[in-house]
């Protein structure tokens, strides 16, 4: 088949569209309305919320480190400081992501959206390898000078737990990144079809370089 | 005196085979076919008052037409809102083809399109539409040179399968 061939058969199944192809106007005027309203589900809402919870997170936080400035509290003050040093990371990535998503418009070229699509679905990664990074201070802000001298069972079981804590988060902020996406480890743990799409959409960006290339 | 809304309205009906072959291309079944044609009206719609009526409306359609399906397809768990009236957006009211030999061929040129990967499959729906290759290198974002290239290619692909189904 050749070219001629080929465009004439592609013609050939227009002409048939333009005959007996229908658009339903109702729906057009329903999905016009309907679909509007459900804009507030959308990825951005959902992360400005999650902007703002975290700000009102960190502040909280902040103020309680400015009323426990005393030496029995230093743990507590140190874990709430590592904890908003952390948070802010995320919130700013969070608002780094708002960003991206102002600036997808179907209308720019293909390459130009998708790119910028996967880009954001693949930098939802780096915001769950930062807050792994929180763990460990979740176990710590209780802790006292008082309590490690005094007693010998904080030796034997709270900081085991922050040990373990600590490591655990440690290696999964190195080891979450896309070249481990095939290990058996990494698809137990982002077994969602949500991760499944960052993960897809990190390969997609790959394929997109490769089409832009001169051949 | 027309309103945004009518104008829509009217250039949607003129370019709906666009959004019909889209969907084909894109879309195994037809529960998805309709997820997508309502997604990319609702899509277009939004956008439209950024069109910029310098361009022709067809190719401003594709590039927002092909952006959403081909974040539609790269899905893995599809969360589209659907409206939901009992009908379809798009309706085909004759599904016969004139020629069982025209129909087999089309079926078989729509086998191979979905065959291709997502940015192939839009630059062979751009090629088969007789956009010229400025206008591909548009919507698509990539040099004409390259567009040549890939063509050619993908038809090369495209003419040994058929000649491969003919033989047999």
């Amino acid at each position: 088949m050749d070219d001629i061939e080929l465009k004439q058969l592609w013609k050939a199944y227009d002409h048939k569209l333009e005959r007996s192809l229908a658009l339903n106007l109702h729906i057009v005027t329903a999905i016009q309305t309907q679909k509007a309203n459900a804009k507030l589900r959308s990825l951005a809402i959902f992360k400005k919320i999650a902007v703002v919870i975290g700000i009102l997170w960190v502040i909280f936080l902040g103020c309680c480190v400015l009323h426990s400035f005393a030496y029995q509290k230093i743990f507590f003050v140190v874990s709430a400081l590592a904890v908003m040093i952390i948070t802010s990371i995320t919130i700013l990535l969070y608002i780094y992501q708002i960003v991206l998503i102002r600036q997808i418009n179907n209308s720019e070229s293909i390459t130009a959206t998708q790119t910028k699509l996967s880009v954001l679905q693949a930098s939802t990664l780096q915001g769950v390898r930062i807050a792994f990074l929180q763990m460990p201070f979740y176990t710590t802000f209780f802790f006292s000078p008082a309590w490690i001298s005094s007693d010998w069972a904080f030796w034997l079981i709270p900081l085991p737990i922050t040990l373990v804590f600590a490591t655990a988060a440690i290696w999964l902020y190195r080891n979450i990144n896309f070249k481990n996406a095939d290990k058996k480890w990494f698809r137990v743990l982002f077994n969602t079809p949500e991760w499944k799409n960052v993960i897809k959409a990190k390969e997609f960006v790959g394929e997109i370089e490769k089409f832009k290339e001169e051949l | 005196m027309q309103t945004a809304n009518d104008n829509f309205l009217i250039l949607l009906q003129e370019n709906k085979r666009i959004l019909f072959k889209i969907c084909n291309a894109y879309c195994n079944n037809a529960a998805d076919r309709e997820d997508l044609a309502q997604e990319m009206i609702y899509q277009l719609w939004k956008s439209f008052q950024s069109y910029n009526t310098e361009y022709r409306f067809s190719t401003w359609m594709y590039r927002v037409a092909l952006n959403v399906a081909i974040s539609f397809y790269r899905k893995e768990k599809r969360t589209f809102q659907k409206v939901m009236i009992g009908d379809q957006v798009l309706t085909l009211t004759d599904d016969n083809l004139s020629s069982s030999e025209l129909e087999a061929n089309i079926i078989l040129l729509q086998q191979f399109i979905h065959e291709l990967k997502e940015l192939d499959r839009a630059l062979m729906l751009l090629y088969l539409e007789e956009k010229s290759y400025l206008e591909i290198a548009e919507i698509l974002g990539i040099t004409e040179t390259n567009i040549a290239t890939k063509i050619s290619r993908i038809k090369e692909k495209l003419k040994t399968r058929f000649r491969n189904i003919n033989t047999f």
